[in-house]
């Protein structure tokens, strides 16, 4: 059987979940691997949400913000970009693919943006194949 | 700790859902979950019905959670949670699972939507479960309103609120009141003298003795939230002046597309080739004529410039079909042996009295040609004076398929209408968002057209969307009788959506302190920990994904929230089975 990837995506209120839900209202097609957890904004995704949903076995984790200069909140996307970069960093030396993680702003009018984000990120994280993070962690511990 | 019981609702949505969810299977995959008391599935679970269905189980079967799987919580989420506070339950016991816009009608293939429907209800029955009850808490609405645009749209809004007595402060940009209208002749369809309609109303936002105008005029930063903003004005003597108001009407308006980024029309190269608003100028002067001061035999009027093609805007911009009529008129009355030629794409005359005005245009003796924007636009060129018209526009007429060439004299282009250049700045400083087409987005298209997502920020006019005058106006009212309403009730409940620091666990880092775009968390030094001011705290949970103690806790998004919802989310019984 093929592969199907599960991926986990954190989407903010503002722009991005409007976004999502536009694709939606839009009626355009998109894959339909990526599961959606509503936060009010991107500076709210904590570390320990990404390292849970790959403990839990996900496959790709994908988060979205408000395009810079557009956060609702001013500046919460600027500092889920520094944890981005930081947590690429980490996953590095966990043994993770940093492609894993994916960080993309989605403007709440970018509903085929949305629809084309979780396309190609399904497809790369196809291409990866399943993220063993879950049977080591369940191995080890 | 009382015993967790949840109700859980899958809604149909009518064949909305139920086409590419199997609602049933839902239902059967998650009864059986741990704290799982009633699940059920119905066909409109937010008509009265839906309602009344959880209302009557929370009683019956004492549920202290509830979970609605339908449409996008941006649409129904208050909706159940009012009918949560109908049964007495605390309204934050609630939480939705998207399986509408996010599922049934982004996906295909019924199974695989199932099972993300499964593991997305999963998920919600998850978080519930830490759901707390949380207290609303009551604010007093500043009586005062900031219209932001002195425009037809925010003079009719600052009017009608004055005129009920509240305070209005109005704020425009330019010298003077009145935006395009203003500078407008006639108006379709009637032909209204636009300066008769638009006079009186300046006069009177002038004279208003609730009104106090600010002009020339920029806002640069509101602070607060519905019902207590407050920003400063820097006055032009030097001097500051700091304002209150508890409701913001956005009216920023419109402004003419450039039609000099369409080389085959030679805009800005022909000098008798003008836009629809420079020639509402030469309308009003009261003299229609070229250049050279002469009367133009020969007059063509072009639709759809930079409107309806999707090298400039895609959008429609909804005056220019009848302004083009307008002027045909217009022209035929004061140069009544002129050839008129109107080049149209489409002619879109909706409207009260104006597919009547189409009628009684063509009756003139107008010459209307249809143009194909797919097939190339048309092309004005010089004669360079070899012939007796000054001008020649090419194009390939639609009905005739034949490439023809109308002579003119003047040419006059029916530009688009642009949300004005300042939305951007506008939508940082008054936080909304804005669409593809940098008009401000309204809380929702049909249900909601006036309010934001931005609680007490409404928009109204053309920075919403292309319109006329009186549909400006209506909307403008509209807002108006939302902003009085909130005044008259005087206070609003706000969601207590904030962060607070548990003081035995601070280590007193401060790291929260920094990160706070609203200063809203100050350093104790007493008691050595950081506090949150929740009057300042807009709820965006920076701080809490950020202390490296865990001592905050962003309230309603809590880390055991949102940790048990990932892990509802991804669990191996989230399963579809074939029956
Ligand atoms: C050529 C032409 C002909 C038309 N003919 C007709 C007609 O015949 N009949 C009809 O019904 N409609 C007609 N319209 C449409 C009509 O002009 C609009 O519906 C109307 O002007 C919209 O009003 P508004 O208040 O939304 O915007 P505007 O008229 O654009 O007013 C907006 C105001 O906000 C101010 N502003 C902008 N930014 C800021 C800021 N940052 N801070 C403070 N103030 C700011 C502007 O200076 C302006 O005064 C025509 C439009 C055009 C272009
Ligand atoms: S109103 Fe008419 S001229 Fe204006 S964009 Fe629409 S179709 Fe074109
Ligand atoms: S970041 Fe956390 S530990 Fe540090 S001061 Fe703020 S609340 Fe206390
Ligand atoms: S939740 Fe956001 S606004 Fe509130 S205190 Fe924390 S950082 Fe500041
Ligand atoms: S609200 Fe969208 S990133 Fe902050």
């Amino acid at each position: 059987m093929d592969f199907e990837p599960t991926i986990v995506s954190f989407l903010c209120n503002w722009c991005s979940y409007t976004g999502a839900d536009l694709a939606g209202t839009s009626r355009m097609k998109y894959s339909p691997n990526i599961r959606i957890i509503r936060v009010m904004c991107s500076g709210r995704i904590d570390p320990t949400f990404v390292l849970e949903a790959f403990k839990n076995g996900a496959d790709g984790v994908l988060l979205c913000g408000c395009h810079p200069g557009d956060c609702h909140y001013q500046s919460g996307n600027y500092k889920c970009l520094r944890r981005y970069n930081m947590l690429k960093k980490y996953f590095v030396q966990l043994g993770i693919r940093p492609e894993r993680i994916r960080l993309d702003w989605i403007s709440a009018s970018e509903g085929k943006q949305f629809a084309n984000l979780a396309d190609s990120f399904t497809e790369t994280i196809r291409h990866l194949g399943p993220c063993k993070i879950k049977n080591v962690i369940e191995t080890y511990t | 700790m009382e015993e967790i019981k949840i109700g859980v609702y899958v809604c149909w949505c009518g064949t909305n859902i139920a086409k590419m969810v199997d609602v049933d299977q839902v239902v059967d995959q998650i009864k059986f979950l741990p704290d799982v008391a009633v699940a059920r599935n119905y066909k409109y679970m937010c008509s009265d019905p839906g309602q009344d269905m959880i209302i009557r189980d929370i009683k019956q079967h004492h549920l202290n959670r509830v979970v609605v799987a339908a449409c996008s919580p941006r649409i129904h989420e208050l909706t159940f949670r009012k009918a949560l506070a109908k049964a007495g339950l605390n309204p934050m016991m609630f939480q939705m699972a998207n399986i509408r816009e996010q599922v049934a009608w982004v996906h295909t293939d019924r199974e695989k939507a199932t099972k993300k429907a499964v593991s997305l209800v999963h998920a919600a029955i998850n978080r519930v479960k830490w759901h707390e009850s949380l207290d609303k808490r009551t604010i007093e609405v500043n009586p005062a309103t900031l219209v932001i645009g002195g425009g037809v749209a925010g003079m009719s809004a600052a009017l009608e609120i004055a005129n009920a007595g509240k305070q209005v402060y109005l704020v425009e940009k330019s010298k003077k009141l009145g935006g395009y209208a203003a500078q407008l002749d006639l108006t379709f369809p009637h032909f209204y003298s636009a300066r008769q309609l638009i006079k009186p109303m300046i006069r009177h936002v002038e004279d208003h003795k609730n009104i106090r105008i600010f002009k020339p005029m920029q806002i640069n930063q509101i602070f607060g939230y519905m019902g207590n903003f407050q920003s400063t004005l820097q006055l032009a003597n030097g001097d500051e002046t700091k304002l209150k108001f508890g409701n913001i009407i956005v009216a920023t308006g419109l402004q003419p597309f450039d039609p000099s980024e369409i080389t085959s029309y030679n805009y800005g190269k022909l000098p008798d080739v003008v836009t629809s608003l420079e020639f509402e100028k030469m309308l009003a002067k009261g003299r229609i004529e070229t250049c050279e001061g002469k009367e133009p035999k020969n007059v063509a009027i072009i639709h759809c410039v930079g409107s309806r093609n999707a090298n400039y805007h895609e959008y429609c911009s909804r005056t220019c079909c009848m302004t083009a009529l307008k002027f045909a008129n217009q022209i035929r009355s004061a140069l009544p042996e002129s050839n008129i030629f109107d080049l149209y794409a489409d002619m879109r005359s909706f409207g009260k009295g104006c597919e009547e005005l189409y009628t009684q245009t063509s009756r003139k003796n107008v010459i209307f040609l249809r143009f194909d924007q797919q097939n190339g636009l048309p092309e004005i060129r010089s004669t360079n004076g070899e012939e007796a018209v000054s001008m020649l526009i090419e194009f390939t007429e639609q009905f005739s398929k034949e490439q023809v060439e109308v002579p003119a004299d003047l040419v006059i282009l029916m530009v688009a209408m642009e949300s004005h250049a300042d939305a951007k700045d506008i939508s940082h400083i008054a936080g909304i968002s804005m669409c593809g087409n940098s008009f401000f987005i309204e809380k929702h298209p049909k249900l909601d057209p006036v309010a934001t997502t931005s609680d007490g920020v409404f928009i109204v006019g053309t920075c919403q969307a292309p319109k006329d005058i009186p549909d400006s106006i209506s909307q403008a009212k509209a807002a108006a009788a939302r902003v009085l309403a909130t005044i008259h009730v005087g206070t609003i409940e706000v969601d207590v959506i904030t962060a607070t620091v548990n003081e035995d666990i601070c280590c007193g880092c401060q790291t929260c302190v920094s990160v706070c775009p609203y200063k809203a968390i100050s350093f104790n030094k007493e008691k050595g920990v950081s506090e949150v001011n929740e009057i300042l705290c807009k709820g965006c949970g920076t701080c809490g994904s950020t202390c490296p103690t865990g001592a905050i806790r962003s309230r309603h998004f809590t880390d055991q929230q949102i940790l048990s919802q990932i892990q509802g989310l991804l669990s191996p019984d989230n399963k579809f089975e074939k029956m």
